[in-house]
């Protein structure tokens, strides 16, 4: 199919990294399908559903409304263009929020098992974080054990999934005048999975037809999550892992071993993914990798499991989510353990090319041609074990000949949470707030999300972080994002080279990188307590902060509700992938326009990553102005 | 003289007369029977993208005179004098491929085809659904688009359709306050995310 040349040609138009640039290359010549050659096979990918004009719901259809205005103007049951666009968009958003909430729901579950001693290898890392939500959530601490205070805590945060007190406990840390307008609006979230039951309500026939009351729930629903599931899932973790601290580490395709097991962790939820952290420490499996002429066990990380794991316990990351069938690729992996979200039915089929083993854990993520090994609290440790073994049984089915390990990797810090990036400044927010308003830092912008094979692998990523500092914003990061821009340098202090020259010099003076990875995708929540902390200090809501949010390659479902709850707070985002909402004129205009008047933020669509720092300076310059700063 | 004319820039790439178009050529004519029939029914009309965005769908045109008639050795291509249709005898088609060679468009496909008992693949092109048209119904892939990037109808209308489209769009161009039948606003923002995307 391709020359030499043509492989190099091919692999530089995917991706920016060099040495994902190597493994593309690697995987065209071993015959490997991957992503790319399926989003080729998919074009032309229909316009209906593109547009969100394919309604798909219930068993009248498939109808789709002929997006020039012509006919058909109206499926079966009369619903118009606005009431299907907004409708698919509620639909596609609430699964997103599903996914973040479900995940913290485990989280707290464990948690749960952990203060009762019923869970096997967990314990509970981070006291003071505890001790300091759970008076949040007004249970008392004092003279009480940790294991007791968490089973309140636990059993509080799980309530607040059907909760009928009619808020979620978490969101109480937005700014009083930032709740005033969910209030004003009536988009408060009452409860995380009574939004996304009411959602799907809503989505069926003939219940919600108008297009503004659709997607203010839409916006409670991302609420429920954002301030919610999300955070749920941030805090639960820090209390059970340890809340991250800065560290080191490295990242590419480039931190796979050539001569130890290397074991990829992918997927999202840290519980599995700590207890193989401790599980390789066994003594045990350390000599038994030797035995099997291993120099020992080398693990990885992969997408949110990989920041989860980076963020806590420093271990390198091998790549983002397009990366996952080019770790394959090396030839060098013994097993790929995964979770859920992200994780392509395709992976069996790719390990099928090679001796990989692919290790399903999860009982709502099966996927056949698998190893599917259950995972539970009770058992974690020791099924954590079974699969490390598994893997160093796999390594003499290496084959050399088909191994190859591209480059370098690169260095990149992490873990920076908001308390410690508080921390770092000294206890309050007051330094920062200054360094705003003196100018040193313009403003700051969360650039979050997926890689999509629209767009060059990681290129939205990097050049809009590059962009963005070069004009002295601070960049703060999670996900796919953060893990593009580690690969390419940016997660350094030395990056503050490429900044500009105010920035730079806070960076210096700190020791921070212009670029601060703040973890995995439900880490989100993290950037929304940053900005609650600021905007509670100076008085003002989210939405008068010169802050904005950008998710330049994403994909999934769960970056809708990403983005809605940062619109929704107050943040302006700008979008590199048009979602589903062209069809419809007025879905546009309010997302675009309408909800300026509302939450003082928008959503833009701008896949250039240069013009998307225009609108982002722009807008952090008139918040600036109104705040006459 | 009755066509199926193309707006290509009213195509969004849906292949939904892709999906008609093998359908109305299988034994069941049933969507969810023709991919289970012993000898599946393959589209003869193509939609092609460009760009990952920009998609044409490309069809038979029926040409008179035709090429691909002119060069066929055996005769097999002949026309329906009352459609215009360029039709096949399968029976006569020797799978030589000169008629793909001479057509100006690229349509013609070679299949397995039910109307045979032997497994040879045959030139199956387009038929302009000629059982239709004798029904007065229109072809399947006109009747499936949904966008008006297919129409079926006399030509000169068709042709008029788009030259009263350009008229207006040169008066406006002049200055003057007459709108003319033009994208939606909506739709041409989403084709400029597009194109953006793919000029990165």
């Amino acid at each position: 199919m391709f020359s030499s040349s043509d492989i190099k040609q091919e692999a530089e138009k995917r991706a920016l990294d060099t040495t994902d640039q190597e493994i593309i290359g690697k995987a065209i010549e071993d015959g490997i399908e991957t992503a790319w050659e399926r989003f080729a096979l998919q074009q032309p990918q229909c316009g209906f559903g593109q547009l969100g004009v394919c309604c798909n719901n219930c068993a009248m259809g498939p109808c789709r409304i002929d997006p020039y205005g012509g006919k058909p103007s109206h499926g079966v049951c009369g619903a118009n263009v606005d009431t299907i666009v907004s409708r698919n968009l509620l639909d596609d958003l609430s699964v997103g929020a599903a996914a973040h909430s479900d995940h913290g729901r485990e989280v707290v579950e464990v948690l749960l098992e952990t203060a009762e001693g019923k869970s096997e290898g967990y314990r509970i890392c981070d006291e003071e974080k505890l001790k300091r939500v759970a008076e949040e959530y007004g249970i008392g601490t004092a003279g009480r054990s940790k294991e007791d205070i968490a089973k309140d805590l636990a059993l509080g945060m799980l309530a607040e999934f059907g909760s009928v007190k009619g808020f979620i406990q978490m969101a109480e840390r937005a700014p009083d005048k930032t709740k005033a307008i969910w209030t004003e609006f009536g988009i408060t979230p009452r409860g995380i999975d009574r939004e996304i039951v009411e959602a799907m309500h809503r989505v069926h026939m003939g219940v919600d037809a108008d297009f503004i009351n659709i997607l203010l729930h839409a916006m409670r629903t991302a609420l429920a999550d954002g301030w919610g599931g999300s955070m749920i899932a941030t805090d639960c973790s820090d209390i059970l892992f340890g809340t991250p601290k800065p560290l080191t580490s490295w990242a590419n395709l480039g931190t796979l071993s050539t001569d130890k097991v290397n074991v990829v962790l992918h997927g999202h939820n840290p519980l599995l993914s700590e207890m193989i952290v401790q599980a390789v420490e066994d003594p045990e499996l350390k000599k038994y990798a030797i035995e099997k002429g291993a120099k020992g066990i080398n693990l990885v990380g992969m997408c949110c499991t990989g920041n989860e794991l980076l963020m806590r316990s420093g271990i390198p990351i091998a790549g983002n989510v397009l990366d996952q069938e080019l770790a394959i690729a090396t030839g060098a992996v013994e097993a790929m353990v995964v979770d859920y979200q992200c994780i392509f039915p395709s992976i069996p089929a790719t390990a099928g090319c090679y001796h990989t083993k692919v290790v399903t854990t999860s009982r709502k993520a099966k996927i056949p041609g698998t190893q599917y090994m259950e995972f539970s609290a009770e058992t974690a440790l020791s099924t954590a074990k079974e699969i490390i073994r598994l893997a160093i049984d796999n390594y003499p089915n290496r084959n050399l000949d088909r191994v190859r390990i591209p480059g370098k990797p690169m260095k990149v810090m992490a873990g920076f949470s908001e308390e410690e990036i508080r921390k770092a400044l000294g206890g309050t927010y007051k330094p920062l707030i200054d360094a705003i308003v003196a100018g040193q830092i313009k403003g700051v912008v969360g650039i979050v999300g997926c890689n999509h094979p629209r767009i060059k692998q990681d290129y939205g990523h990097v050049t809009l972080a590059k962009e963005l500092i070069k004009r002295n914003i601070l960049v703060v990061e999670t996900g796919c994002a953060a893990i593009a821009c580690g690969k390419a340098g940016l997660l350094l202090p030395e990056a503050a080279d490429n900044a500009g020259s105010r920035l730079k010099a806070v960076c210096n003076l700190l020791g921070i990188p212009p670029v601060l990875h703040m973890g995995s995708c439900v880490d989100n929540s993290r950037i929304l307590v940053m900005a609650s902390m600021v905007a509670k200090e100076l008085g003002v809501s989210i939405g008068d902060l010169p802050l904005g949010g950008a998710a330049p390659e994403w994909y999934s479902q769960k970056a809708l509700p990403i983005g809605t709850y940062f619109v929704a707070s107050g943040v302006y985002t700008v979008l590199g992938i048009p979602p589903k909402i062209f069809g419809s004129k007025n879905v546009l205009n309010l997302l675009a326009e309408g909800l300026k008047g509302i939450t003082n933020s928008a959503f833009a669509v701008e896949p250039d990553p240069v013009k998307a720092a225009d609108l982002l300076e722009e807008e952090i310059n008139r918040k600036r102005a109104a705040l006459g700063i | 003289m009755k066509t199926v004319f193309v707006r290509q820039d009213r195509c969004v790439g849906c292949r939904h007369c892709e999906i008609a178009c093998a359908v109305e050529h299988s034994e069941s004519k049933d969507l969810f029977q023709v991919f289970t029939e012993e000898k599946p029914s393959h589209p003869r009309i193509h939609v092609e993208s460009v760009d990952n965005y920009l998609s044409f769908p490309n069809r038979c045109r029926h040409c008179d005179p035709a090429p691909c008639m002119q060069v066929c050795p055996t005769r097999a291509l002949s026309r329906d004098e009352a459609t215009g249709s360029v039709l096949v005898s399968y029976t006569r088609c020797i799978q030589c491929s000169v008629c793909a060679m001479a057509c100006p468009f690229g349509i013609i496909t070679f299949q397995q085809v039910r109307q045979l008992e032997s497994d040879r693949e045959v030139n199956a092109k387009c038929d302009n659904c000629i059982g239709r048209l004798s029904e007065n119904r229109i072809p399947a892939c006109a009747e499936a688009c949904k966008t008006g990037a297919l129409e079926f109808g006399d030509v000169n209308d068709l042709i008029k359709e788009t030259r009263a489209d350009l008229t207006m769009r040169l008066i406006r161009s002049q200055g003057s306050d007459i709108q003319g039948p033009a994208m939606p606003d909506n739709i041409r923002a989403y084709k400029a995310v597009m194109e953006t995307i793919a000029n990165l």
